[in-house]
């Protein structure tokens, strides 16, 4: 049959010319193809005419001939007015959704601008050094018989070795922040006052340092600051708090009373600035300084962390490789020397690594330095918790907006039936939503900028609002837009969507329609808000659990007396008229105390005689008391305390569990153990925590000494203030130019698990926010539910409904989304938590209580939500709804 | 802006509605085209260039009537205006006092690359 019909030409081909020639032109356009193409077929096959036929319409594609899309002919700016005057009257004409709408999105975006503003501190870090890219920290990775590491610590020839040996660096430069040497705190005045003054932020600097990180100068001159001996370089801040209006260059000043040998200020420094790794306010020069006799050649103590900067086209992969000639030349021959057992073998299993100086802040992961450090995960964090808190409000927009598409589904029939086509109404909504997104912008940056103060806490920052720089504009009117039309994008397309004769005609399912994504994205920001509590639960059980665990000493009541070096001499009498107070149990006298902080350092032991056969166990050698096990509350579990009457106490050691396994000792009581020398173990001490719980406790031995910057004082009385009265009292009698300065020992271990604590306090400011957000939503949402349904309600009400199966009527529905919600995120916290507990070795477990507590709230919460507005439909009078009809 | 000089398409086109007279419509003139010049054109390219002249007001047209062959669809005939008479006349006489001034093809020594 197909046979004898005639040849006609391609539908598809007359398809694609309807779709874009202007109409006034199709008769005649038409006409000439068509008759072009039976002339052809009367010449040419009916393939060859067709494809003529093809050619031709595709040649219509002309400028000339293309169909004007409609609104090319109307005028923008009064449409736009339009849109405008529509959107603004729908705002205010809907005055609760309007506000959840926009008080939602400006908390989302308060929360993502205060993120924002957190996440670019943090990666500004030492970006300010303007040979920046070419100066790198010397860090030494090891992985020794199974022992692996990295560390930043280097031998104090090392930097000498590095200058001489490698052309390409440029220049070395060391510090030494150690305590043991005279770095961290110090009293300090100036020469011709008495007054001391307690001060942080010693440091010890090679002057080629300051060249490297070209430390910005107020006073003096870069080159020649920290060059000559006893010479010492202060901030900005710190000059005009004992020099105010001078220029301190010349002057002298006098740390820890030793007025024999004034330090000559060399020069005044900018403070670091906050984003920078390094902090110190007062650097004293390397430059003859030798702490002890020969050691600034000596290779077999690291005290140095070493930076260096190349030189321009410096292959730093290359120079990587060639630092190990460092070990070979200079290290191996030492440990030769030394008598060490596996020299070689440890020779060939440790490298250098260069860390750019950028890198150091966030990029530190494994490795032990002095510095403190941001965490990246600590940044991806909040930015994850920023990007939920924005997609939740979002949601919030669409949910609503699609919702209460019944409402603007006649305005958008009557605009298609008097001429508005899709893109237009797609326009109007756009608009719409941009009008939000952008008064949302204006409430989010008031709410960003009252609560920075609160997120500063939160986040031990100190950031400030950028007002003043230009970018912060036109970034934040691209987020406007950006935001707007990511909100309004679907809505926008779904209300534009309806069919005017089905609108008229009160067809619409009044919003009911797309109730499955609705409840989809409800299940989502609840699956979230509850993840988040979840989250919050578990992390403030762990810090519950670090700051409740029974540490092996006891932390409560020792108040921790700092700086009592000065006392020199008299520091003994003053732990003795301290002990003769009724509200002192004891005290003792040790710089070594189980919290961060205070002092610490590295041993070897082996069991006697065995130094050149075993491999070393490194632990703690604590200098204490005879007083310090009983002040500490900690307990011998084996042998017994130091004792005045044993004259052979000196050569006694007590050791903790940890240090009585690793040296496999059975028995230890009665046994040897050496480092430098061998000591007679008589005491094994419980295992107690003097480093983080995220670590296993390590070994550790006391012996008997004197250092004396520390006095920790157990009050027995629990009248805290008048024990503190008469401690103080007699300080005054023994220290009369220098305020007492002490704190708590309780406090001190809890301030080591501040980072802890800080996420605890960012995770429930998260949860807060994503449920009040997600809150905003549902109530909105069952107000919309209950408006809907108000004819259905007063209908049951007229036929006997009580007030509870109307309130169990509406709540239901919402209550089983939340139920789906708490069953998806229970899992996902679960998993997620369980990984970050993994980074304690002593942690709290998860029990299956946090989650129904969790999952309580979210119920709880999101009932209390639907409720009110649940109550109210069930308080209505019938009537009042049914009168209209 | 209404241009006035004619490109060589153009004035070709021009020509061909004056020589097609009652019968210049776009499917005739590519027609007329092709058989006079051997250059395959659409039609589109032809009734581009139509509309071009009629709005420098060369030319003008109107609605004819219908043919069975183009499915009863009415054709759009085009006239040559005074002004187009004018134009090509004057480019015309442009050209020949330009070849007039040529001065082997004057004295008529110019090997028009014939033999």
């Amino acid at each position: 049959m197909k046979k004898d019909l005639p040849p006609f030409p391609p539908r598809l081909a007359n398809k694609l010319l309807d779709s874009f020639l202007r109409t006034d032109l199709a008769e005649e356009v038409r006409g000439d193809l068509e008759e072009n193409f039976y002339v052809t077929l009367k010449k040419k096959s009916t393939t060859k005419a067709q494809l003529n036929y093809w050619y031709q319409v595709i040649h219509y594609i002309r400028p000339f001939a293309l169909r004007k899309s409609k609104h090319h002919y109307s005028n923008h700016l009064d449409m736009l007015q339009n849109y405008f005057k529509i959107g603004w009257r729908n705002l205010s004409k809907q005055k609760m959704y309007s506000s959840v709408k926009i008080g939602g999105f400006a908390l989302g975006i308060a929360a993502c601008l205060l993120i924002a503003l957190f996440i670019r501190d943090e990666l500004s870090y030492d970006l300010h050094y303007p040979d920046g890219d070419r100066i790198y920290r010397v860090v030494i990775a090891y992985d020794f018989k199974g022992e692996k590491g990295k560390d930043v610590w280097f031998q104090a020839p090392f930097a000498k070795a590095l200058k001489d040996d490698y052309p390409e660096i440029e220049k070395v430069g060391r510090y030494n922040s150690s305590e043991l040497f005279g770095a961290g705190s110090n009293q300090i005045r100036r020469a011709d006052e008495t007054d001391n003054t307690y001060e942080d932020g010693f440091i010890y600097a090679d002057q080629d340092l300051l060249e490297i990180l070209q430390v910005p100068m107020v006073y003096g001159n870069l080159k020649h600051c920290l060059d000559e001996p006893q010479t010492l370089v202060i901030t900005k801040s710190k000059a005009d708090k004992y020099f105010p209006g001078e220029n301190p260059v010349g002057k002298l000043m006098v740390i820890n009373n030793g007025y024999l040998n004034p330090f000559k200020v060399g020069g005044v420094i900018n403070d670091f600035p906050a984003n920078s790794h390094l902090h110190c306010d007062f650097i004293m020069t390397m430059k003859g300084v030798e702490f002890g006799e020969g050691e600034q050649s000596y290779w077999g103590a690291t005290n140095y962390p070493t930076y260096i900067v190349v030189r321009e086209g410096t292959d730093v992969a290359q120079l990587e490789k060639k630092l190990s000639r460092i070990i070979e030349k200079y290290l191996l021959p030492f440990w030769l020397s030394e008598g060490m057992a596996d020299a070689k073998e440890a020779s060939t299993s440790a490298w250098f690594e260069l860390q750019p100086v950028k890198d150091i802040y966030l990029k530190s992961d494994g490795i032990a330095d002095p510095v403190s450090h941001g965490d990246i995960r600590f940044v991806w964090l909040f930015g994850a918790i920023a990007a939920f808190i924005l997609v939740i409000a979002c949601i919030n927009f669409i949910n609503l907006s699609t919702a209460k598409s019944a409402n603007r589904a006649k305005e958008v029939g009557l605009r298609k039936t008097v001429g508005s086509n899709r893109s237009s109404i797609i326009n109007q909504f756009l608009t719409e939503s941009l009008v939000f997104s952008f008064l949302s912008f204006a409430l989010g940056l008031v709410i960003a900028s009252l609560l920075l103060p609160f997120f500063n806490m939160l986040a031990a920052k100190s950031l400030i609002f950028p007002w003043q720089e230009w970018q912060l504009y036109p970034i934040i009117a691209i987020a406007v837009i950006a935001i707007g039309l990511l909100a309004g994008l679907y809505p926008a397309f779904y209300l534009s969507a309806f069919k005017p004769v089905n609108v008229l005609k009160g067809n619409v399912s009044r919003g009911s329609k797309n109730a499955t994504t609705r409840s989809m994205l409800v299940v989502f920001q609840f699956t979230t808000s509850i993840t988040l509590i979840i989250a919050t639960f578990i992390i403030y059980r762990q810090v519950d659990y670090i700051l409740n665990k029974k540490v092996g000493f006891d932390k409560d009541q020792v108040l921790v007396i700092q700086g009592t070096s000065t006392l020199d001499k008299q520091i003994k009498t003053f732990k003795n008229e301290l002990t003769k107070l009724s509200s002192v149990k004891s005290a003792t006298i040790s710089d070594y105390l189980p919290i961060k902080g205070t002092k610490r350092n590295g041993n070897s032991f082996f069991k006697e005689g065995r130094s050149t056969t075993d491999q070393s166990v490194g632990g703690q050698m604590w200098r204490i008391d005879y007083d310090y096990i009983k002040t500490m509350g900690m307990k011998l579990v084996d042998g017994r305390n130091f004792s005045e009457d044993m004259r052979t106490d000196s050569a006694s050691i007590i050791i903790n569990q940890a240090m009585a396994k690793k040296l496999e000792l059975k028995d230890p009581v009665g046994q040897r153990i050496m480092n430098w020398q061998a000591y007679n173990v008589i005491g094994v001490v419980e295992n107690f925590h003097f480093e983080s719980l995220r670590d296993e406790i390590g070994p550790l031995a006391m012996i008997l000494g004197d250092d004396s910057n520390i006095v920790s004082v157990k009050i027995g009385s629990t009248d805290m203030s008048s024990a503190l009265t008469s401690i103080e009292a007699i300080w005054k009698k023994f220290s009369p130019n220098q305020p007492i300065r002490y704190s708590f020992l309780d406090e001190s271990y809890a301030r080591m698990y501040e980072d802890v604590q800080r996420m605890g306090r960012i995770f429930i400011s998260a949860a807060v926010l994503a449920i009040i957000v997600a809150c905003l939503g549902l109530f909105a949402l069952s107000a919309f539910m209950v408006e809907q349904r108000s004819k259905e309600i007063s209908i049951r009400l007229v036929l006997g409904a009580s007030l509870k199966s109307i309130f169990n009527l509406l709540t239901l529905n919402f209550l089983k989304l939340v139920l789906i919600s708490i069953v998806i995120a229970v899992p996902i916290a679960w998993y997620m938590m369980n990984k970050w507990l993994q980074d304690f070795t002593y942690r709290t477990e998860i029990t299956w209580d946090v989650f129904v507590l969790a999952g309580a709230i979210g119920v709880f919460i999101a009932v209390l939500t639907i409720s009110y507005q649940s109550i109210k439909a069930g308080l209505i009078k019938p009537a009042e709804n049914l009168k209209m009809d | 802006m209404i241009e006035t000089k004619l490109g060589e398409f153009e004035e070709v086109i021009l020509l061909l509605v004056g020589i097609l007279g009652e019968e210049a419509y776009a499917f005739n003139i590519a027609q007329e085209f092709e058989s006079q010049t051997g250059r395959s054109v659409s039609i589109g390219a032809v009734h581009s260039t139509l509309t071009r002249l009629e709005e420098k007001g060369f030319l003008k047209s109107e609605m004819g009537d219908s043919t069975a062959e183009r499915g009863g669809r009415r054709k759009r005939i085009y006239t040559i205006t005074a002004y187009g008479r004018k134009t090509l006349v004057a480019a015309r006489d442009f050209k020949v006092s330009l070849w007039n001034q040529f001065p082997d093809f004057a004295t008529g020594k110019l090997n028009l690359g014939i033999g």
